[in-house]
């Protein structure tokens, strides 16, 4: 009989992972929602935020909470830049150009962190990185739970900027149809470059909060894009709602996929179920969305 | 009757689009189908040619029942329908869009090529063979269309607004074109705005209203009935009626 | 295509012949280097027409297809491994079958999709096989690999001691992957591939089973890719699932045939013999101090083609071709 302990642990652990994956995602969805476009160098956002927070720690000392403020606008420039320079020229061609450019941003971005950073793994080392959490025989690793706090209380904000503020709602306005904004007054063009800054921001805020508790690498993105397409879509692309639930499905998942089957086979169980919901419900388990 | 529709129902979200809708095509006639925009006639060619499936309802086609089949099924069957916007292979050349069509009937490529030129001389674009079909003229393409649908050797064709937009002269040219697909034998079923088209071409004509039947018989008989009239809210009838 | 004596006097026969009896002495005269990356170059021909099928022709963007590869590989050197049988069955009979089950499963579970989902769904197809592989220790050896079992020069093992034998059946793979192609884009079968790619609810209109069509041609695919697989495997002696099942070879066989020229025959030609002499010679010169450098370049030749020219460098070569031949000897019209 299963260890009911274990198994707590194991579903903690899914749940403290899958904010980590909703967040990404979020970031992602965001760009599907608004420029319908599927961002697979989302991975190298996450993957360039953690080495710039690397840096600032490793150089002027900072912890990783306080250089969310730098890795913020930093990776908003740069994914405001990428979409300006290329992907605005490709937002209305083919799915084939769509998909391909990104696949060779990815390659590119992937490439220059070999080149510059090296294939070592990296870390931060944090105050607070050794100290754990004891809640009714589960064990939680601070950086662990700051990350999960950080994760939601960003996923929050995040959710309320596009509520409430007229700029969110401007996008939301965009993602749900682009003519009739243009009419309300709305610069699409103004609102797809904010829509891809914004994901590439919170791709790279995610990865300045995993920091703490994950090793960076040039090929960090790979496995977490991954993931981060499984949650996303199966959410519905472009559903803010679907995917914040979906994150903790899927960490959960894997973590019981460890658990039960073996240690590379969380991946495999996220995939088994992406695939299965494509075949049952192609276009993700609840409605793709318009943000 | 070539084509029975028996209580065919149809609905989207809250909109009952076609309405316990029942009616016959005899084989060698020209059927319209007319009715205010949003009657649901796209919809009942959309049925028939197995892009929805109907909620309930059967559909009949010599006999045998095709409800539910596929549109590829249906075409081979002997269906084969023209899209209200025309939908040609793009990046295709004139000849090849009707190979494609032709190759509903043989596998074997030199058939199917001289079974598109054959098509493509009775429909007119003879001259056009190897032109991109995007950069045909509005009509080419709908006249491409048909020769696509007529490369399938279908025994029923279902027109979908083959004379949208189209100048008197054009008109005409697309009158006889479908009586020449008439005088092969092709039953032909044709949703039209243009009324003094579907008042000259067809023998009978079925009316549509909010996706209900409101109106079944000659042409004489529809012009005249009170609520077709109403359905239309006269101006377009009055017109065509001075005619 | 009507091939007589006549036909080789105009540049357009005896072009292409003189090149393929240039490619076949080849050997001959290379050294073992150069040999090896004609070898690379002839290969990634033939796996890139093999996407290029579904890819190019479907318009279906398979991320996937190192899948196939994989079963290939694996296929040929396990079953030589455990059951001492040639990889002729082992890779081509037995991976091959299993590729073509796989590729019904994923047709079934994807063609449904459209755009960027069924990219995405054959990327997990493919991580899921690689997972699947790394995680089977006990039976494929997990990360480690496996190393081919040496037979000596032996063509029922497919393994040879000199480079030049290996040379002739990538030339002949290539030429495999072109027929196929070639015919299937004059037959129906490619005319319906062309049309689904074009306008799917157009074509199911006139008669067209979307759903085989596509099928059949993935199902060919992914049998060539298999082949392609083992062929990887006795060249290379060594295969392991990161490398074999990994979506960067995946990627590679999709951008062969775009920077060649999706949806033509010579396309993935064009595009390997292109892309694999850069690869290796940046490899070479700067690959120890410089790693994933060729990797940079691979990715800024994608973003270049897909925004300059997404229909690939077939249509300038092409045209260069074209003048190439007017001005030989000839009858050339």
């Amino acid at each position: 009989m299963l260890d009911t302990t274990i198994l707590s642990q194991a579903i903690v652990s899914g749940i403290l992972m899958g904010a980590i994956y909703s967040l990404v995602s979020l970031g992602l969805t965001i760009i599907f929602g608004v420029v319908r476009i599927v961002n697979f160098a989302h991975g190298e956002f996450l993957m360039i935020g953690m080495y710039a927070t690397y840096f600032l720690w490793a150089r002027a000392g900072l912890d990783p909470l306080i250089a969310i403020l730098i890795t913020a606008p930093l990776l908003f420039l740069i994914g405001a830049a990428i979409y300006k320079s290329l992907l605005q020229r490709v937002a209305a061609a083919s799915d084939f150009s769509k998909i391909f450019l990104t696949v060779g941003i990815s390659l590119v971005l992937q490439n220059i962190a070999l080149l510059i950073f090296t294939a070592n793994y990296w870390s931060v080392k944090t105050s607070y990185e050794r100290m754990v959490l004891s809640l009714w025989g589960v064990s939680i690793s601070y950086p662990r739970l700051i990350g999960f706090l950080g994760a939601v209380i960003l996923s929050f904000l995040i959710s309320l900027f596009l509520l409430k503020t007229d700029l969110g709602k401007a996008m939301r306005a965009v993602a749900q149809n682009r003519e009739v904004a243009m009419l309300m007054g709305i610069n699409p063009e103004r609102v797809y470059v904010i829509a891809v800054g914004l994901g590439s921001a919170v791709a790279g805020v995610t990865g300045t909060i995993i920091m703490p508790y994950f090793y960076v690498f040039p090929l960090v993105g790979v496995d977490f894009v991954v993931m981060c397409f499984a949650v996303a879509i199966t959410g519905g692309l472009g559903n803010i709602k679907g995917t914040l639930l979906c994150g903790p499905i899927f960490g959960i998942a894997e973590s019981l996929g460890i658990l039960f089957i073996g240690a590379d086979s969380g991946l495999i169980v996220a995939f088994l179920i992406l695939i299965l919901v494509l075949i049952f419900r192609p276009s993700g388990l609840l409605e793709e969305g318009r943000l | 009757m070539l084509l029975e529709v028996q209580n065919l129902n149809k609905k989207f979200g809250g909109l009952q689009a076609v309405n316990g809708l029942a009616f016959g095509a005899e084989e060698g006639e020209i059927l319209g189908l007319i009715g205010p925009n949003g009657a649901g006639k796209t919809t009942v060619f959309n049925l028939i040619s197995g892009v929805y499936t109907p909620d309930s309802g059967v559909i009949r086609f010599q006999g045998k029942n095709i409800t539910g089949l596929k549109s590829y099924q249906i075409c081979i069957k002997g269906i084969c329908r023209t899209f209200q916007i025309a939908q040609p292979f793009r990046e295709m050349t004139v000849v090849k869009n009707v190979i494609t069509g032709a190759f509903s009937r043989t596998a074997d490529v030199e058939e199917a090529k001289r079974k598109a030129e054959e098509v493509l001389n009775f429909v007119g674009l003879g001259g056009k063979k190897e032109i991109l079909a995007k950069e045909l003229t509005a009509i080419d393409q709908r006249r491409l269309e048909v020769a696509r649908a007529l490369a399938t050797d279908p025994r029923l064709l279902l027109l979908d607004e083959t004379m949208a937009g189209l100048n008197p002269k054009e008109c005409d040219e697309a009158v006889s074109l479908i009586n020449k697909i008439r005088d092969k034998g092709i039953t032909v079923i044709m949703v039209e705005h243009v009324v003094k088209v579907i008042m000259s071409l067809s023998q009978r004509i079925i009316v549509l209203d909010y996706g209900t039947k409101i109106a079944e018989g000659k042409a004489e008989e529809i012009r005249s009935n009170e609520n077709v009239i109403k359905a239309y809210l006269g101006e377009e009838y009055r017109r065509a009626i001075r005619q | 295509m009507k091939i007589s004596v006549k036909s080789f006097t105009r540049p357009r026969g005896y072009v292409p012949l003189i090149g393929l009896i240039f490619l076949l002495i080849l050997p001959l005269f290379l050294p073992t280097y150069f040999l090896h990356i004609m070898i690379t170059m002839l290969f990634f021909a033939f796996v890139g027409e093999a996407w290029n099928i579904v890819g190019g022709y479907a318009g279906q963007l398979s991320l996937g297809n190192a899948a196939f590869f994989g079963l290939g590989a694996y296929g040929a050197v396990l079953f030589t491994h455990y059951y001492n049988i040639s990889p002729w069955v082992g890779g081509v009979l037995i991976g091959g079958a299993a590729a073509i089950v796989l590729s019904v499963m994923t047709g079934l579970a994807c063609f449904r999709l459209r755009g960027p989902y069924f990219a995405i769904s054959t990327l997990a197809i493919g991580e899921v096989m690689r997972l699947v592989f790394l995680n089977q220790r006990k039976f494929t050896f997990g990360a480690e690999g496996v190393t081919v079992p040496y037979k000596g020069n032996s063509l029922l093992y497919l393994q040879f001691v000199s480079k030049a034998p290996y040379y002739y059946i990538a030339l002949a793979l290539m030429l495999l992957g072109m027929y196929v192609t070639w015919k299937i884009e004059k037959s129906r079968l490619g005319h319906y591939l062309v049309a689904i790619n074009q306008n799917q609810d157009a074509a199911e209109a006139v008669g067209v089973n979307s759903m085989r069509t596509k099928q059949i041609a993935l199902s060919v695919s992914a049998f060539l890719t298999a082949m392609g697989g083992t062929f990887y495997a006795q060249y290379i002696y060594f295969i392991d699932p990161n490398f074999v099942f990994g979506l960067g070879l995946s990627i590679e066989f999709a951008l062969i045939a775009i920077v060649g020229g999706v949806g033509t025959v010579m396309g993935p030609v064009i595009g390997s013999f292109l892309l694999r002499p850069a690869m290796e010679f940046t490899n070479a010169f700067l690959g120890a101090t410089y790693t994933g450098v060729h990797l940079i370049a691979y990715g800024g030749l994608l973003i270049a083609v897909v925004m300059l020219k997404p229909e690939g460098l077939m249509g300038w070569l092409g045209g260069l071709y074209e003048w190439f031949l007017k001005w030989l000897p000839g009858k050339e019209k």
